[in-house]
């Protein structure tokens, strides 16, 4: 079963995704993984991958590291497709698509945020391949769209194409949760 | 009157389309008036934010055109999440949107609130 969760910041959707994807893992006794996204760049970064993983530690995961090119790991031999996959998060694909990060491009040492405007429709379709060709991934993306908006224009480009990408997955998934402070409303 | 709400890019208009019979719409994203002989008129927080600007209070201005929107579809984005903004007049618009919305959700039939596409009806 595909899954989406969506919800606020520190709302308990990762613990609420783990869970989803550890109890079909039991039921379905098939491999379950976890898609990395994040890519660190502080030691606030590092820390939170740190705690992710210790929250992870004994649920049996296999972390595969995939912060870019999602549907390359459905050509991966090593990778059982038949498998179980918690994705956290769909934001941080978008991101890391959209403004990606490119070192020494003026032919010094320094990073450069680069900005594809074609990331948008390319993850939005990634997603939902990815949930198509697995049907068992639960995705977890971010509710960023309830406040006044006042954001610059690429930060406001991300949100629409995030919440495209978040809509196109609602429609393909069979469970469509939000999460509270770790309670769900079911909406699918 | 049916009210759909909903948070920026959630697929307000689509869902009203897919499940009721609109023909016409007035969009007031960009600030204009409320036409209330279309079907439908989305984007009211855009109408609600050049009251704020015009110093006009928008719960005022739907009172006083009660009759004319009784058999429409509302639509508009909820901007009530989300820290308090520092600049003045967003801070009223963001207060003026929601005293709006909360009036409207009393006076209609029914209330919609759409996620990720999704309606539910929540009175």
């Amino acid at each position: 079963m595909n899954i989406f969760i969506s919800g606020g910041c520190k709302n308990g959707k990762s613990y609420y995704a783990q869970r989803a994807a550890r109890d079909q893992t039991l039921k379905l006794g098939k491999p379950l993984y976890y898609i990395a996204t994040m890519i660190p760049r502080d030691e606030e970064d590092r820390a939170r991958i740190r705690r992710h993983l210790s929250e992870r530690e004994g649920w049996g995961f296999e972390t595969l590291e995939q912060p870019l090119n999602l549907t390359a790991l459905l050509d991966d031999p090593a990778v059982d497709r038949s498998g179980v996959f918690l994705l956290d998060s769909v934001t941080a694909i978008m991101e890391n698509e959209m403004f990606r990060r490119v070192d020494g491009l003026k032919g010094n040492s320094e990073t450069e945020i680069v900005y594809d405007d074609t990331a948008a429709d390319r993850v939005r379709r990634d997603m939902e391949a990815f949930a198509k060709a697995t049907g068992n991934t639960v995705f977890v993306s971010d509710g960023i769209y309830g406040d006044m908006g006042e954001y610059s224009q690429s930060t406001e480009d991300y949100r629409k194409a995030l919440a495209a990408a978040d809509r196109a997955l609602a429609a393909v998934c069979d469970r469509v949760v939000e999460i509270t402070y770790g309670i769900e409303e079911i909406w699918k | 009157m049916k009210l759909i709400f909903g948070g920026a890019y959630q697929g307000k208009l689509d869902y009203a389309r897919n499940n009721y019979d609109i023909q016409t719409i007035c969009d007031c994203s960009g600030g204009a008036e409320p036409d209330f002989s279309k079907d439908a008129i989305c984007g009211i927080e855009g109408f609600v934010l050049a009251c704020a600007k015009a110093g006009i209070e928008a719960r005022e201005y739907f009172e006083k055109a009660r009759d004319q929107w009784q058999d429409k579809i509302l639509i508009m984005t909820d901007t009530s999440q989300g820290v308090v903004p520092i600049d003045k007049d967003v801070r009223a618009f963001r207060e003026m949107n929601g005293r709006l919305m909360l009036y409207l959700a009393g006076e209609a039939d029914s209330v919609e609130r759409v996620f990720c596409g999704i309606g539910k009806r929540l009175k």
